[in-house]
This record gives C-alpha cells, structure tokens and sequence, in this order.
C-alpha cells in the first residue's frame, strides 16, 4: 500500500500553513510577510489537491485555481501598497508602522538594535547607461601625478 | 329627546379638547384669545350637564351608566372600564363644577388679561375640569383615582403658576405633598375594596351592593378610614388641612374653582359616594364627625384673627368643609339618618361652591384693582370705590354667614339638624359626643359670622383707605369679571330659598340616589324651627358683633385683642402647625434625606464608581493589545485559534 | 489515544518549530547548525511516522522528496536574514509543491502556479532588490517579532492539526479489514476458506449470526444505500451458499477500493450527483485540462466571471494605488 495517502498531503499541507504562519508572525520585512501568506495559501492548495484525487472530485482543483486567482490580485494589490507605504517612510519595515495604537500607549521599539555601522552591502552594478561615467579617484591622482 | 349617555361622553370630552388645543397651538396661534376655547368647553360642558341633569331628573331612578364594556385597564384580577355614571349625586356635581367652571372661566379672562402666563392658565383650567367632571362621572374607583391625581396635579400647576415666586413654588409643592399623603390613604382604601368585593370589581355597583353582608370581616372599618383619610387630604381636612390656605398663592380665579368650589370638595363627594360603606361603621363615622367638627372649630377660630382676605376665606372654606364631614359623620344609626346626611352634606356642598366661589372672586376683584395687596390692614372703605364688588361679596358674606333665607342659612340648618337627630338617636358616650359636636358647630356658626362680617366691614366699610399700588384710580371689576361676579351673587341669594323650604333638593336626590343607594322609601322631611331660629339669631348675633367691633368701636377689637393675647397670637399662628409639622415631620424627613444624601453620594455612588471601574481596569489591563502593531493582532488571533483547535481535540 | 502514541505524534511537530526557534533571526542566534540539526530530526521522525510498510513505490520516494523539499524550503524561507534568499527559498516551495501537485494528478495546475508565481516570484524579486538592498542589512530583517511566541503559537496548531489527522486516519482497523479480504482472495478452495477464522463458523444454522467479524466491520462503515453496503451483504450471502469464486471477487472489489483510497469512509458518497469532473474516489479524469476546463465552464461558471471580475477590480486597484505618484514625491 502506498504510504502518500490523504493523510500525508494535509500533513504536509498543514506545515507549509504552519510554517507561512510563523513567518507572517515573526518577519518584520514587508515583503517577507507577504510571501508567508503565500505560503499559507500553499499549504491549503496541497489540502485541496489531495482532497481532489481522493474524492475523485475535479472540484477541489477548480479551487485551487481560485486560489491562484486571488494570489495575482493580492500581488498586485499588496506589492503596490507596500511600494507606497515604502515611497512614505524609505523602509520595508513593518514595526514603522504602528500609529493605530491605543493614544496612551508607548510606541514598541527595537530592545537591542542593530548595531550600527554595518556597511550596506554593495553590489556590483553596471554604469548607467547613456552617461559619461565620472572619472574615479584614482584615475584624477594618476592625472595630477 | 336627547342621547343622555353620550352627553355624559361629551361632558369630560369638551375640556379635554379645549386643554389641548391651548396647550398644542394656543401659545402660537391665539395666545391672546386662549380663553376662547376654554370658556367653550366649559359652557359646552355645562349645557350638557344640565341636559344630563334633566335626564336623570326624568328619568326612573336607576343611574345613567355608559361604557361598561370598554375595557380600560385588565390585569389579573384588576379590571376597571372607562364606564361613566350619572345619577342623582353626580348630576348635582357635573352641574355645580361646570357651572362655577364657565362662570370662573369667564371671570379669568377678565383677571388673567395680559399675564404671559394666559395660554398656561387656560390650558391648565381646562384640563382641571376634565379631570373633575371624570372624577364626578366616574362609575368605578380606579377611574376615580386616576381623575382624583390628575385634579391634584392641575391644583399643582395651577398653585404654582406664577413658579418664579419662592412662595407659590413652595406652596404648589406643599400642597401636593400633603395632598399626596392622603392620596396613599385613598389608594390603600381602594385596595382593600378590591381585596374584598365580590369578584374584586371595584364598580361602584358590586361594591356598595350590600354592605351590610359584605364580606369584610373586620376590613370595613379600615377601608372607610383609608378612604376617609384621602378625602380629608384633598378636602383638607385637619390634621392635612394645612395646605389650603398656602393655596392661596395661586390666581384667585384658581382659588375660587379649585380650593374652594370643586377640587376641595371631592372628598366629600367621595364620602357621600361611600356612604353605604361609612353608614355600616358606625366607629368610621364618629371619626369623620370628630374631625370634621373639630376642623370646623379650629379654621374657624384661626379665620377670626387672619389679616389676608383670602386666607379667612381659605379658613372659611376649611371651616365649611368640615362642616360637611360633620354632616356626613352624623349619619349613623338607621338609614334615614344617612341619607339626610348625605342630603344635607351634598347641599351645603352645592350652595357653598355658589357663595364661596362668589367671595374669592370678589376678593380677586378687590386684589386686582387694589394692585395685588390682599392685606386687609393695607385698605379699607372700598363700598364707594368697588360698589359691584362690594355688592357681590356683601350677598356672598351674608350666605356664608347664615342670614336667614339666603342660601347659606338653609344648608347649615340642614346640617345642624343631622347632627341634631344623630345625637338625640345615639346614646352613651357616643351621643355625648356628638352633642359636643352639635354645640360646637353652633358656636363655628357664630363664629362665621364674625369673621365672615369682619372681612367684608374691614374692607368696605370704615374710612377709606388704599395702598400706594393701587395707583390713584382704581377701577371696579370690568365687565367680563362683574358679570360672573353678579350672576353668583344671584345664586348664592337665590339656591338656597328656592331649593330650601320646599326640601326640593333633598326630594331630587331621594328620587335619583338615596332611595337606591340606601333602599330607603322617600323620607318626609321636615324643619327643625327651633334650631332654624337659634341659628338665625346666632348668625345676626355674629354680624352684628363684628360690625360692633369694627365699624362702630374700632378700638374694642384692639382692645381684644391686647386683652386675649395669647389666644390671639395663638389663632393668628393658626396654632402653629406648620410650625409643629415642620419640627416633627419635615426636620426629620430633612435629616433623613441628608443622611441618605450621603450614603448615596458616598456609599452607593462608591460602589456604583467601583463597579464603573471594573471595565476601565479591564480596559487597562488589555489595552496594551492595542499597540498598532499588525504582527501582535495576528499572533493573538493565531493563539486564539490554538487555543480553539486544542479545545476541539481535548474535548 | 495512548500517550506513548501521542508523544510520537506530538514530537517532530514540537522538535521542529523549537528549531524554528532557534533560527528565526533574533539578536543572539546561535548557529543555524543546531536549529538545521534539529529541523532535520523533527522532518525523519514525521517521515518515519508516515512510513507504514516496507514496500517502496516510485510515488512514495518522490512523495517524500517532494515534502522533503517543501518543508525544509519553508523553514529555509521565513528563516533567512536576506530577503534575496528568503524569496529563493519560496520559489523552491513552490516549485516542489508544483511537484506534489503532480503527483495527486494535477498537471494543469502545477503549470499554472509556475507561471503565475514565476511571475510573481519575478516581480517580488525586482521589488525586493530595488527596495531593500538600498540601505543593507537592516532590523527588519535581522530581529523578527515575537520568535518565542509565535512558535510557540505554530507548535500548538500543528501538533493539535497533526492529533486530529492522526484520529481521523487511523486506518488499523482498516489494515485488519484489508488483511482478510487479502487472505480471502489468496484462498485457494473452499476448505481453506471454511478455514479462515474471519468469516465465522459456517455450521451454525443461524445466518444472522454468520461471517459476523468482517462483515460486521464492513458494515460499520459503510452506510445503508451505499456501494460498499451491498458488496457486504454480497459477501454474506455468498459465504453462506459457499460460492467460492463470487466470494473471492466480491472480496478482491473491495480490496481495491480500500487500497486505491486508503479509507473506508469515502467509498461510495450517496446521494452525489455526477458532475463531468467527478469519478470514483481516487480517480480523476484522464484529460486533466480538458476536464478541468469542462468543470471550470459548467459547474463553476459564475464563479469563474467573479473572479475574472475581482482580477479586473484588483487591477484597477493597484494602478489607483501605486499610481499616486505626486502626492509622494512632492
């Protein structure tokens, strides 16, 4: 007997939701908590597939082809508004947005925050196109020498 | 000819409309002419009533009953109809209270010209008289309690019309205070006509069916009592009289229609209704006697030395109220006696309201062109200054003074001849006692006339005298006050002499009430000429002394006074019993609400605070929840559907 | 359900999120080994506890593969400190979800959801390097919310979602019932089977009282009305007549619907009505876009115009939204 019964599709079903569900809880990054939701939405995707094969029942399919639909429209929606909400404070950083609180209560800041002085990291890119590039340092020193 | 039962619908309903349209559109519309609709519900009113009063008259003696089957209220075992009643007692009190009520009306459009009050007044009125003519017409005694408190809130109102003065506002509320405290009397009394009529109906049919096999065990005494003691406080009786004269502060058309003519007397309408009930208990009726006389007495005695005119007249009407409870307890014994009680009550009633409300006008009258001072010493010799005034209230104070043939002669003689026969037909200390009573209603006699003389001859005779207020022409009542003035005078004149000598009164009410009500056969009745003529002399004896004392020898009433001192001062204070109700009921009454004024400031209203502050706690202890942090509200939804899904399996 | 039982069950659910734990991003982490080590633990005990015979098929490797894959991308995803990495991590989720999909016949949709995530992924991706790699590391990314908690809070839920899998799928009775229809049609004549214990003693006189063990467990299950009922009652029947190759393909009937199944329970639902992508339990149709589209255009079709409508309005949406460009760059 097979062992990939119902029962193992929703268990794995039931982690990924688990699992999209602590990521949503935890990650501070906006965009992290958007796919965690989209990972949640996985795992109930597997539930309805495997619901599907067992009952015989093209209906939970459908379902998840639903679902799919209205993972596009959350994409839209959430990236545009998280590119707005990032056009307002410069930052990704959910923990920022907490003005809809109680008006007596203080604001939950950071216990131990990053130190700082911690370079961005750079990443190499390519000179902009269309542009003289602007003479490097060591490029001036070698001209003055 | 005539649809009796619904005129008796018209009779209430006419007032009521007129109220509401003042108080609906009149302030708005026709605030001048507010009277209008008053005057016309009234008048309406009382055509209807005297064709009512035709009709029972014609009619066999059986009362005019309409609205049995309108249920009003049907609660367990509490039922009462909006049923209306006419018999010979009410057709007398519809025709009197809508009579003196037009006449009043009239007058007050006349007296309240130009007060901002007008549309208030009128509207007031009317409302007044619906709730009178209900009380009258009622058939059972819920409906009567029920006109019995709206009479007393219109006597509120009405009281404390000019509100802004401390003193009326004081008044309005002492008087619906004490009124209110015999209303608890009425109340208790109806309960416990309920508690025992056979099948708790509280019609006046089922309830004086047959009293005297009336399952009342030892009840009846205390019903009476109950009763009695809502009669005496809206009759004011003492010891409740001392609302009445603080009355006063009211208008003094108010004064004539409600505390003197009409609101005042429903206690002893409603004695008189209950006489099957008083008759059967001897032991209630000597103590109606016993206050009444004695009420008699003391309003009398406290009315000699008062300066306001209209607190004598207030006293007098105390005094001749009890007068009426005197009747009314006289009648024990036999049946006969009762309904020459009630006869003879009901009468004095009838011509009281006539003269009575004649002198308080007169005295409106004398107010109002005298610039509202009312204090006898402020004026005097106003015969020449108010000749139709002085006319008017000379006929008025001859009646109430009993002078032979006018109409007040005739009643007191009536009554004094009940309480008369009640002491030759009772014996031992019983019939001492009402012989103690008899005597001292003769006395009150005398002394009516005395004070009743010594009103009107300090105040129209004696050199004349008028306060600055006055201005320096003060004018006679204008027509619309002369001519309700003169037509009063007339009745109070004339009621007496044409209802009096031939007994007409006491056959009619034979014919349409007593008969039925007691199961009597038409009594003979007859003179008493020996008391007829002590009575008179008593009365010329009692004018004749004040004019003594105040026209002619002005200074042996200083004199008087000097040399009785002490009782003087003691009738002056009227025996201190606001003074004593104040140390012995409402000191303490004012104790105990400080004292419950500060458990409840800072007991309850503690416990009620910490109780309010449950919820702000609560709110404190979650309100960190609310932390605008969107991470913290899914966490606590997820813990939440941990927590459900945990409970599920361990189920 | 006995404890020592529970403490199997409750075990790799608990051992994974106190992994998940340590290597959420928190200020003092330790090394991701030991949470990795961990993690690792709690995915061989749940596989472990998945495993019921010795038998491997092609299916279950890849089963286990794709799970494998799944879950460990999952926990790789909401537990890196680099967004890049992170959205790496959950295009790997989703393609070995895309993977299982396949396995439980789904071809269409395991297209479908490469393209459409692809293309989000994309998209995110763009965003995530457009956005966040301006300023670098930062406390967003590097301290989460609450790890404890909402481990804690996960824990409770899968470990309470993995108790009532366990109660619902516990399938030993039905390996008993499987058991003995195996050893009636492994029977080789009629003495044998008179022999089998599981059908009862043909010498009583009683029918009522015969075959009572299995048929009574069949009946257990199966309700009155239903496929399964009538093949029990067949089954009965023929014991008694002792018709020995009816009874051994009645038998092997319902041995196949157990083991294509894996439950009793959901043989034959009364009552459903045939849509065009309905079948037998654990059957689908051959042509799984064909059907799928039929299903999609008969049954669902309302449901199919709302969601083309909430696409249109979400569009709609999101140019009013992203699209207010001066009120923020003034």
């Amino acid at each position: 007997m097979s062992p990939a019964t119902l029962e193992s599709y929703l268990l794995v079903g039931a982690v990924l939701f688990t699992l999209g569900m602590v990521g949503f809880l935890t990650r501070r990054n906006l965009i992290l908590m958007f796919l965690s939701a989209e990972m949640m939405l996985q795992g109930v995707a597997i539930n309805l597939v495997a619901f599907a094969k067992f009952r015989g029942d093209l209906g939970g399919q459908v379902f998840v082809l639903f679902i799919l639909t209205v993972v596009a429209c959350e994409a839209a929606i959430a990236l545009a508004m998280i590119l707005m909400l990032y056009k307002r404070k410069k930052s990704l950083d959910v923990s920022l947005w907490q003005e809809l609180r109680e008006p007596d209560q203080e604001p939950i800041l950071d216990e131990d925050v990053m130190p700082p002085g911690d370079k961005p990291a750079e990443f190499e890119h390519l000179t902009p196109a269309g542009a003289e590039p602007p003479p490097s340092k060591e490029a001036e020193e070698v001209s003055h020498v | 000819m005539f649809d009796a039962t619904f005129l008796m619908w018209l009779i209430p309903l006419l007032p009521l409309l007129a109220s509401v349209t003042i108080a609906a559109v009149g302030r708005r519309w026709f605030p001048d002419k507010c009277h209008i609709p008053c005057i016309a519900g009234a008048v309406g009113a009382c055509m209807a009533a005297i064709l009512v009063f035709v009709a029972v008259a014609a009619g066999d003696e059986a009362p005019i009953v309409t609205g049995q089957n309108t249920p009003w209220i049907s609660a367990g075992h509490v039922t009462a109809n909006f049923s209306l009643r006419a018999d010979g007692l009410s057709a007398v009190m519809l025709v009197m209270v809508t009579f003196i009520g037009s006449l009043i009306a009239i007058y007050s459009a006349g007296y309240m010209h130009g007060d901002p009050g007008y549309p208030r007044f009128f509207a007031a009125v009317s409302l007044f008289l619906f709730f009178m003519v209900g009380l009258v017409l009622a058939n059972n005694f819920v409906l009567l309690y029920a006109c019995w408190e709206g009479v007393g809130l219109c006597s509120y109102l009405l009281i404390g019309f000019w509100f802004a003065k401390p003193s009326a506002a004081a008044a309005a509320r002492k008087a619906f205070l004490v009124t209110r405290l015999g209303d608890i009397g009425l109340f208790i009394g109806i309960l416990i006509l309920w508690a025992h009529s056979p099948g708790h109906s509280l019609e006046y049919d089922d309830v004086f069916r047959d009293p005297r096999h009336f399952h009342f065990g030892g009840m009846l005494f205390w019903a009476c009592l109950c009763l009695f003691i809502g009669a005496a406080g809206k009759s004011a009786q003492f010891p409740l009289h001392v609302w009445l004269p603080d009355a006063m502060e009211g208008p003094s058309p108010v004064s004539a229609l409600i505390h003197a003519a009409t609101m005042v007397t429903a206690g002893v309408y409603l004695v008189a209704r209950c006489m099957p009930l008083f008759g059967a208990e001897p032991a209630a009726q000597l103590i109606v006697a016993c206050v009444g006389g004695f009420t008699a007495l003391l309003a009398a005695l406290i009315a000699v030395t008062q300066t306001d005119l209209k607190r004598v007249l207030a006293y007098s009407t105390l005094s001749q109220l009890g007068y009426m409870f005197l009747a009314l307890g006289s009648g024990i014994g036999e049946h006969k006696l009762a309904g020459l009680a009630v006869t003879a009550a009901i009468f004095h009633l009838f011509t009281h309201a006539f003269f009575k409300a004649l002198l308080f006008l007169g005295a409106g009258s004398v107010m109002h062109s005298m610039g509202n001072v009312i204090d006898m010493r402020e004026f005097g010799g106003l015969r020449k200054v108010l000749p139709i005034t002085h006319w008017t209230f000379l006929c008025g104070a001859l009646a109430l003074a009993g002078f032979p043939l006018l109409s007040g002669f005739w009643s007191k003689d009536e009554i004094l001849t009940t309480t008369f026969e009640a002491w030759q037909q009772s014996a031992g200390p019983v019939g001492g006692l009402y012989g103690l009573l008899f005597f001292s209603a003769l006395f009150t006699a005398g002394l009516t006339a005395f004070y009743t003389g010594r009103a009107y001859f300090k105040t129209f005779w004696g050199p004349e005298k008028l306060p600055p207020e006055a201005g320096h022409h003060p004018h006679d009542a204008p027509p619309l006050m002369a001519w309700p003035l003169r037509i009063l005078a007339v009745g109070a004149l004339g009621v007496g002499i044409v209802l009096g000598p031939f007994h007409l009164f006491a056959h009619f009410l034979d014919a349409t009430w007593i008969k039925r009500a007691f199961g009597l056969l038409a009594e003979e009745h007859h003179a008493n000429m020996p008391l007829m003529a002590a009575s008179s002399v008593i009365a010329v004896v009692g004018i004749g002394l004040a004019y003594w004392m105040y026209v002619k020898q002005p200074e042996v009433a200083e004199q008087m006074s000097r040399r009785l001192a002490t009782l003087f001062e003691l009738s002056h204070a009227k025996f201190y019993f606001d003074e004593l109700y104040e140390l012995a009921i409402v000191k303490p009454m004012t104790i105990l609400a400080h004292v419950c004024r500060i458990i409840d400031a800072y007991l309850l209203d503690g416990l009620v605070d910490l109780l309010g502050q449950a919820p702000a706690l609560m709110g404190f202890l979650v309100r960190p929840v609310q932390n605008g942090l969107v991470q913290y509200y899914a966490l606590l939804m997820t813990l939440g559907l941990a927590g459900f899904v945990l409970s599920i399996l361990l189920r | 359900m006995e404890s020592r039982n529970l403490i199997w069950l409750i075990a790799p659910p608990v051992l994974g999120f106190v992994a998940i734990y340590l290597l959420l991003p928190q200020a003092r982490r330790l090394t991701p080994i030991w949470g990795g080590a961990l993690a690792a633990l709690a995915l061989v005990l749940g596989a472990a506890l998945l495993v019921r015979t010795a038998t491997v098929f092609v299916e279950s490797l890849l089963f286990y593969a794709f799970a494998g894959i799944t879950m460990a991308a999952g926990v790789m995803m909401i537990a890196q400190k680099n967004p890049v990495h992170a959205a790496l991590s959950f295009a790997l989720v989703v393609l070995s979800t895309c993977g299982l999909f396949l396995l439980q016949a789904a071809p269409f949709l395991m297209a479908a959801t490469i393209i459409v995530y692809a293309g989000a992924i994309v998209v995110t991706f763009l965003f995530v390097i457009m956005l966040a790699q301006q300023e670098g590391a930062s406390s967003a990314d590097e301290r989460s919310r609450e790890p404890f908690l909402a481990s804690l809070a996960g824990c409770i839920l899968l470990a309470s979602l993995v108790c009532i899998l366990h109660q619902a799928f516990d399938t030993r009775h039905l390996d008993d019932i499987a058991r003995e229809l195996t050893q009636i049609t492994e029977a080789k004549d009629d003495v044998e089977i008179k022999r089998l214990s599981c059908l009862g003693d043909p010498t009583k006189t009683d029918i009522s009282k015969l075959t009572r063990p299995l048929v009574e467990k069949l009946k257990e299950h199966y309700p009155e009305g239903t496929r399964g009922r009538a093949e029990a009652d067949q089954l009965q029947i023929q014991w008694v007549r002792m018709e020995v190759e009816p009874l051994k393909k009645t038998a092997q009937s319902l041995l196949q619907a157990i083991q294509s199944t894996g439950s009793l329970a959901l043989y034959d639902v009364p009552g459903k009505a045939k849509t065009p992508g309905h079948r037998e339990p654990g059957k689908l149709p051959a042509g799984n876009v064909a059907a799928l589209g039929k299903t999609l255009f008969t049954d669902y079709l309302i449901a199919v115009e709302l969601a083309a409508t909430l696409l249109l309005v979400a569009t709609i949406g999101a140019i009013v939204i992203a699209g207010r460009r001066s009120e923020v760059l003034r």
